[in-house]
């Protein structure tokens, strides 16, 4: 999966087509907080319940369409990634989620890679620290392409005083 | 049991409906800042680097700029300068691209 | 014409024995005699396989005087149906042993006197067999006990070996003792000692006599066959025994026993009631459950198939028990059925259960070590003997579409037709003993997941089964009983046709147009109750697996695939410790069923350091011996105690062993005066 905006959409399409409403995630921590993960379960919960949206969590690589991954990508867990990456069949859907796994608040150094981009072919960025459920179900909409993406129509920018 | 039971019933449904209609909580979300051009000057600019704990600004020349990724929404930026920080109510933020989270902001010019 | 196939397997086996005990010393001299005991099996198998379709042969007497003036009686041979099943097993059975001895065992001296014993010993067993006199009948039974006892006794110098040779005997012997007295009473009672002429003078034997003769035989049978409680020598002697030995043992010497109880059930003793039936039945479940939950504590893969062994004999005791039951209340077609089914289930176990030991044979003589602990990934290193021990396992496992599948449905089948006695509470224990049957068949899956999945699936644990080799190892003995598998399964028909007829020889109930109505489909004697095809259900199981691999095969990806390792948590590297152990697997059984373990397990630690910084730990489980300690340690201290208060008697005194004699002669004078 490339990053290229057109292309990607285009997979997007295609990769909605397939699990748009059925889809099953793996998420893998780096070496998080756990915040992350806190706000990774409260999906679970009957207050934002992603099961409604056709999303599942699934302990089984095997059995996983997405890659969720939090966390600042410590070296320790090379292998570990590694593996839980390669054993996702394809096609498979990379999200990173979290200011760590985005590059931020740690640098990379002799212990932490600082970006999971670095290590993985990541495909959809969440940004948050932590990301709220809701920013997550987006995220994991835009995933799929059940949701178009927002921010780069975004300037951040306010003009009046 | 049963006055549980009747509580949960005249409590209703309390699933979000997210995303086919808005969810009443995400106006209490933290979001990440937005910024007034016209209030950036340089050393503003400066300032607000200093003191954003994550790495999220960066002044490039004439040019702020602003990775929304490493952003962690904590608020001191607005503290240091809340003449040029607004929170955006943004929190819908995913991309396809790394780049699209990093925003250049122009500076209003040098210091008056 | 069967008798001269017969005549001619008992020759070759003679011959056998003395080419063995002569040649043995050579590798090729070894084989001629394994050529000889197979040729001989085969006759056997034809003779035995002969005599079950076309019924009883004549009675032969042989010598009378010359063998009255050795055996104490004359020979009387005859072959019947019912041993027909008996001896055609044998003759298979021999044939698959005499296909694997020669790669199993090494020429020498000591191969010869063993090779000579077996061959004497199958001998003995086929005289059991075909004895058609109760004095013939017991001294072949006797031969085969001591013969059978120089087989276990192969490496005597190896711990274990005189142990359990000497259990196997012992218990052989108060068998013996109890098959006395049971013949006793019958020839006693009907002036006769041929079988036959017992069999049609049955109804002399009334009430008491009848049922003290048949418990009698069943516990002097039992010890043979390996009833519960009398089963203590079976795991004790089959671990030391070669594995052609064991597996001798459990496929045919039980079965031996199997036929004893049989004999009096269904010939000689027709017309008992249904309360020995009822015992029987219970036996026969109480063994099957006891037998299978021990095999579940085992870490030895041959005391396991041993404890397994025991569990399908409480099957063909439930089998036959229940069918002299039906008899009692008039279901003859039961009774006949459930006949057929017991003798089926003992054709299918012989199979199955020595090509296991063969294969735990070969498993030993690949790895040096018979612990399922220390095995693991044979798979890989013995690919031909996984195959085969699988056909084995799903076989013992009653998996369909094996043979197995086939017998244990019929036997459930006869059991769930309780109902047709009228009798209420008799069709409530009927049910219960099915219930205790279906759960020994749901432990046996258990077992045999564990028995095959543990050495053969998996990692090697230790270097001993990462260095395991096919090559050289005996396929063609245990391929062919995996054969005979498959052939009893998908030809289960034609099997049942043939044992029908037995049945109807024994019984006068003929269950031909009831049990199979020309389809291929079996029907437990009752054409309102359930039908099953086996042959139909074998090529629908084949089908069916078929059908993903056709999916996959037609709808393959294009692009080119990737290869990963199996997802193991992501962890560095897998440890082969990190696998199932057999003792874990099977823990959930043991920890449900501890009143029956009563394990008692220690822990010791270098120290007690509470943060668990103590060294090596000490960790001991052990399964209490219930049999051996409650029932039989009182027994031998009983007997231990009686020797010591008789040891008087035995002081070696000249004087007072004349004053015996002296005394014994008065006493026989005054009584023959009177």
């Amino acid at each position: 999966m490339s990053g290229i905006d057109e292309t990607a959409a285009e997979l997007r399409r295609r990769i909605g087509g397939q699990f748009g409403r059925s889809l099953h995630i793996r998420t893998l921590d780096t070496g998080s907080c756990a915040a992350c993960e806190q706000e990774i379960r409260l999906l679970a919960a009957p207050h934002y319940d992603l099961h409604r949206l056709g999303l599942f969590f699934t302990p089984a690589p095997r059995h996983a369409d997405l890659l969720l991954v939090t966390g600042p990508m410590v070296r320790v867990m090379d292998t570990a990634v590694r593996k839980t990456f390669e054993a996702i069949p394809s096609p498979k859907v990379v999200v990173a989620t979290g200011a760590c796994a985005l590059g931020g608040v740690y640098r990379e150094d002799p212990f932490v890679h600082g970006d999971a981009g670095k290590v993985l072919p990541v495909d959809v960025w969440i940004p948050g620290c932590p990301p709220s459920p809701l920013a997550l179900l987006q995220g994991l909409l835009v995933a799929v392409g059940r949701l178009a993406q927002k921010t780069p129509g975004l300037s951040f920018t306010v003009d009046a005083p | 049991m049963p006055l549980w039971f009747a509580r949960g019933l005249h409590r209703g449904v309390v699933t979000s409906r997210y995303p086919a209609r808005t969810d009443d909580s995400s106006v209490f979300l933290p979001t990440p800042p937005a910024f007034r051009p016209v209030a950036l000057t340089r050393s503003v600019a400066d300032e607000l680097c200093a003191a954003c704990p994550s790495g999220a600004l960066r002044r490039e020349e004439d040019v702020l700029v602003y990775d929304l990724g490493a952003c962690t929404a904590c608020g001191r930026c607005a503290e240091v300068a809340p003449e040029a920080v607004v929170p955006s109510g943004e929190f819908e933020l995913a991309t396809l691209s790394r780049s699209a989270l990093i925003k250049r902001i122009p500076l209003a010019g040098p210091d008056r | 014409m069967p008798l001269d196939l017969i005549y001619a397997a008992a020759a070759g086996w003679l011959i056998a024995a003395a080419a063995g005990l002569s040649a043995a010393r050579t590798r090729s001299g070894l084989r001629l005699a394994c050529a000889l005991s197979g040729l001989a099996g085969a006759a056997a198998a034809a003779g035995g396989g002969w005599t079950l379709i076309a019924g009883d042969t004549r009675l032969v007497t042989v010598g009378d005087r010359g063998a009255a003036a050795v055996i104490g009686g004359s020979l009387q041979l005859q072959v019947t149906s019912l041993a027909g099943v008996f001896v055609a097993l044998l003759g298979l059975v021999a044939v698959a042993i005499a296909l694997y001895a020669p790669r199993y065992h090494e020429p020498g001296r000591g191969t010869g006197l063993y090779l000579a014993a077996y061959n004497l010993a199958v001998l003995a067993c086929l005289a059991v067999l075909i004895a058609g006199g109760m004095v013939t009948f017991l001294v072949a039974w006797e031969s085969m006990s001591l013969l059978c006892y120089l087989l276990i006794l192969r490496r005597p110098g190896r711990p274990g070996v005189a142990a359990g040779a000497f259990w196997f005997l012992a218990l052989s012997e108060i068998g013996f003792l109890l098959i006395v007295a049971a013949f006793v009473i019958v020839s006693a009672k009907t002036h006769t000692t041929e079988l036959s002429t017992m069999a049609a003078r049955a109804q002399l034997l009334t009430g008491g006599w009848r049922d003290a003769a048949y418990l009698l035989a069943l516990a002097g049978f039992g010890f043979k066959a390996g009833l519960v409680p009398l089963h203590v020598w079976l795991p004790e002697a089959h671990p030391v025994a070669p594995a052609d030995g064991s597996a001798f043992l459990s496929g045919v010497v039980v079965k031996i026993g199997v036929y004893g109880i049989a004999l009096f059930a269904f010939r000689l003793l027709p017309g008992i009631g249904s309360w020995p039936g009822l015992f029987t039945m219970g036996i026969g479940a109480v063994t099957a459950a006891i037998g299978i939950l021990y095999a579940l504590g085992e870490r030895d893969i041959k005391r396991f198939l041993a404890y397994s062994t025991i569990e399908n004999v409480g099957i063909i005791m439930t089998a036959f028990g229940a069918a002299i039951v039906f008899h009692a209340y008039g279901q003859q077609a039961l009774w006949a059925l459930l006949l057929l089914a017991g003798l089926y289930h003992v054709a299918n176990h012989g199979c199955y259960k020595t090509l296991l030991f063969l294969e735990a044979g070969v498993i030993e003589h690949a790895t040096g070590t018979r612990d399922m602990d220390r095995l693991g990934g044979l798979i890989h290193r013995l690919p031909r003997s996984a195959v085969i021990a699988f056909a084995g396992t799903l076989g013992i496992a009653a998996l369909p579409p094996l043979n197995g599948f086939v017998s244990e449905w019929l036997i459930f089948q006869g059991l769930f037709q309780g109902f047709r006695t009228g009798s209420h509470f008799i069709a409530i224990l009927i049910v219960v003993a099915a219930a205790i049957l279906g759960l020994t068949g749901g432990l046996a899956i258990y077992a045999f997941v564990r028995g095959f999945g543990i050495p053969f699936l998996g990692m090697p644990r230790t270097r001993q089964a990462a260095s395991a080799r096919e090559a050289g190892q005996p396929v063609a003995g245990p391929g062919l009983l995996a054969l005979a598998c498959v052939v009893l399964a998908i030809g289960a028909p034609f099997v049942l046709t043939a044992l029908s007829r037995a049945a109807r020889t024994v019984t006068g109930v003929g269950l031909g147009p009831l049990l199979l109505p020309g389809n291929l489909t079996v029907i437990p004697a009752h054409a309102d109750f359930s039908a099953l095809s086996p042959t139909y259900l074998a090529v629908f199981l084949i089908a069916a697996c078929a059908v993903p691999v056709l999916i996959y095969l037609a709808g393959r990806p294009r692009a080119a695939s990737v290869t990963v390792p199996v997802w193991d948590g992501g962890i560095v590297t897998f440890k082969p410790r990190m696998q199932y152990s057999a003792m874990t697997f099977s823990a959930p059984t043991r920890v449900t069923f501890d009143a029956l373990y009563r394990p008692s397990v220690s822990v010791r630690r270098a120290s007690d350091d509470p943060a668990g910084r103590s060294g090596p730990v000490h960790y001991e489980a052990e399964v209490t011996p219930i049999f051996g300690r409650y029932l039989y340690r009182p027994v031998i201290r009983a007997v231990e105690w009686l020797a010591d208060v008789i040891s008087p008697l035995q002081s070696g005194d000249v004087n007072l062993y004349l004053f015996y004699v002296f005394t014994v002669v008065l006493v026989a004078y005054l009584l023959g005066a009177v």
